[in-house]
């Protein structure tokens, strides 16, 4: 593709800066050469699968941190490094009810860095709560739903009750006395539903109280089947952006 | 009705000049540096934060000893706030849902273009937000104070200052909190002995609560007239004889407390605050009244959030949040 339109800088940065972006091996992964020029800038964003999430151009108001404070962008980051640190929780956990506290436990005692993975993975679990209800308050209050973007607030509306419902499949995992009681009182609401109640209830505990069958069917929405969904909805609502025209602005 | 609610309207997408190529900037390096920073800052937060911070694992979970109070994740404690007010399924389900839907059907409801992309985009946005937020936190706190029935301990206190045996006066007893209408109350009227019906004392008196706490429902197939007894309908699917209202008997103050005040509340306020906003002239247009909406029920949820998370105690009692017990 784009063959280096830029002749090589002066001097030794601009001689290194040839010898590494302009060789065969690194023209076979990214194509276009070092995003130095608007051209190659535009082709980066263009050819880069993650990065063509973008389009190649923006309007100016939308690098205002002031106009988006990076919300949605940063409930994004969170899902990333959640899903990081969950895989690396996911090697030490066992979902099974005589083992998984301890095997939270020993995170703190057994495991180098697990602490850490652990204090990450629940600390940011809240932020990405808190975070995705800023960015609703911020899309509401910038007028940011208006058509044509309806269907992408909707799209939003099931993301913010898929990021409450991976927090809550989530609470359940430790398996200690926070959890436990946290989940029967959230479950207790489900059951009073009039007519559905009483079966959805036992439905997602697999039993009439929470126990085995409920961690088992808690974990596996938790690790894979809410993840799944939410990020085939990420993807809608990240191409519905683009469709939809960018982001809002005054007309 | 297609022609009035176009999925892409072709007008507010014709009405922007093409392109305005000088007040465009490209993504790399303009967007793609400030996503990068601030991925940078928030992981260093979080790291830090994680270091010096752990997160809280309590004892084994065991389901034979219940801490006091059992309290649901944070996201969740405004809904078991509503639970100590409300008929649980309207408290923990369908009030939740309801307010859910409408979030979902704001851009249905608020159609027009204008203001678009600009934070607070009508002239009275800011007047609106404030005003409904007071609104919403107000009445919240007002109404949770009443239902503990902290009214009552105020003004017992300050009259006993006068009077030292003053107490709650008896005609005032289904004022003490909302649960009191049904458990605080009692009343009767004459009624002729033959239209009493049901299982309470026919003695020519309506009583309230007892007369009234076991109305038959119409075809619930086991009172009124002979025409109307049958036998359960065992001839149909055990899923559909379930939701059959077979013997169903309706509890009237219970219903009255548990659902009809509520509900009576959370659609009256509203209203209320909305003609509140159009006499000031500050609400013109459905951009205004959703931002009131909008508002409304955020502020309700943060003031619920904070209640039932910090001034909650044993057995759900309100108490100062230094006075929360400690569970582990
Ligand atoms: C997991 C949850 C979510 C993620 C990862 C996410 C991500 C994003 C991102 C990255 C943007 C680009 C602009 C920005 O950063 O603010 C955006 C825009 C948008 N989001 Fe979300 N979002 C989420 C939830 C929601 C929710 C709960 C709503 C509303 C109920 C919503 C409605 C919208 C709308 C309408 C836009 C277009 C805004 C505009 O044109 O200015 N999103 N979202």
């Amino acid at each position: 593709m784009a063959v280096s339109e830029q002749p090589p800088g002066p001097g030794l940065t601009g001689w290194l800066s040839d010898k590494l972006f302009n060789n065969y091996i690194w023209r076979s992964i990214f194509r276009s050469g070092y995003p130095n020029t608007p051209r190659n800038q535009m082709l980066v964003v263009a050819t880069n699968v993650f990065l063509h999430l973008h389009p190649t151009r923006l309007h100016k108001t939308h690098v205002r941190i002031t106009h988006t404070y990076c919300l949605g962008g940063i409930t994004f980051f969170f899902f990333l490094v959640l899903t990081v640190t969950g895989v690396m929780l996911m090697f030490y956990y066992v979902p099974a009810a005589d083992r998984a506290f301890q095997d939270v436990a020993a995170l703190e005692t057994n495991i180098r860095f697990g602490m850490l993975m652990r204090n990450l993975h629940r600390w940011m679990a809240h932020g990405m709560v808190i975070s995705v209800f800023l960015h609703m308050m911020r899309v509401f209050y910038t007028g940011s739903y208006k058509p044509p973007r309806e269907f992408n607030w909707l799209v939003g509306v099931i993301l913010l009750t898929l990021t409450l419902a991976l927090s809550f499949t989530g609470y359940l995992l430790p398996w200690d006395q926070l959890s436990i009681w946290a989940v029967t009182v959230g479950m207790n609401m489900a059951g009073t539903v009039p007519v559905m109640g009483e079966q959805s209830r036992f439905i997602l505990l697999g039993g009439f109280e929470v126990g085995d069958a409920a961690l088992i069917r808690f974990y596996t929405l938790h690790v894979i089947g809410l993840p799944i969904l939410a990020a085939v909805f990420m993807a809608v609502h990240f191409w519905r952006i683009r469709r939809d025209g960018g982001l809002a602005r005054p007309l | 009705m297609a022609v009035d609610a176009p999925a892409v309207p072709r007008t507010a997408a014709a009405i922007r000049p093409r392109r305005e190529r000088d007040q465009e900037l490209l993504v790399w390096p303009d967007l793609v540096f400030i996503e990068f920073i601030a991925a940078t800052v928030f992981l260093l937060m979080f790291v830090i934060l994680s270091t010096v911070l752990d997160a809280p694992l309590l004892n084994q979970a065991n389901l034979d000893i219940t801490p006091n109070p059992s309290k649901a994740a944070w996201y969740l404690v405004a809904l078991q706030e509503l639970l100590l007010h409300m008929h649980p399924a309207l408290g923990g389900v369908i009030a939740p849902t309801f307010a859910l839907g409408i979030i979902g059907a704001f851009p249905y409801i608020d159609r027009s273009n204008d203001g678009q992309g600009t934070w607070f985009g009508t002239s009275n946005a800011i007047k609106i937000t404030l005003f409904a937020a007071a609104f919403a936190s107000i009445f919240t706190v007002a109404l949770i104070l009443y239902d503990q029935g902290r009214h009552v301990n105020v003004v017992t206190s300050v009259a006993q200052e006068f009077d030292k045996d003053w107490q709650w006066p008896g005609k005032l007893s289904m004022f003490q909190n909302v649960r009191a209408i049904q458990t605080g109350w009692e009343w009767s009227i004459p009624v002729p002995e033959s239209a009493q019906l049901g299982p309470g004392e026919h003695d020519g008196e309506l009583n309230w609560p007892d007369d009234l706490s076991h109305v038959p429902m119409p075809f619930n197939g086991t009172s009124g007239p002979d025409w109307m007894r049958w036998g359960p309908p065992t001839f149909l699917p055990a899923w559909m004889q379930a939701m059959y209202w077979y013997d169903l008997n309706m509890n009237t103050p219970a219903f009255v407390v548990e659902l009809f005040i509520p509900v009576a509340i959370m659609v009256l306020l509203p209203v209320i605050m909305i003609l509140m906003l159009r006499r000031l002239g500050w609400v013109n247009n459905m951009r205004d009244g959703s931002i009131a909406i909008f508002t409304g029920m955020m502020s309700v949820y943060f003031i619920l959030t904070i209640i039932g998370a910090g001034f909650r105690g044993a057995g759900q009692d309100l108490v100062l949040p230094w006075d929360v017990p400690h569970i582990d």
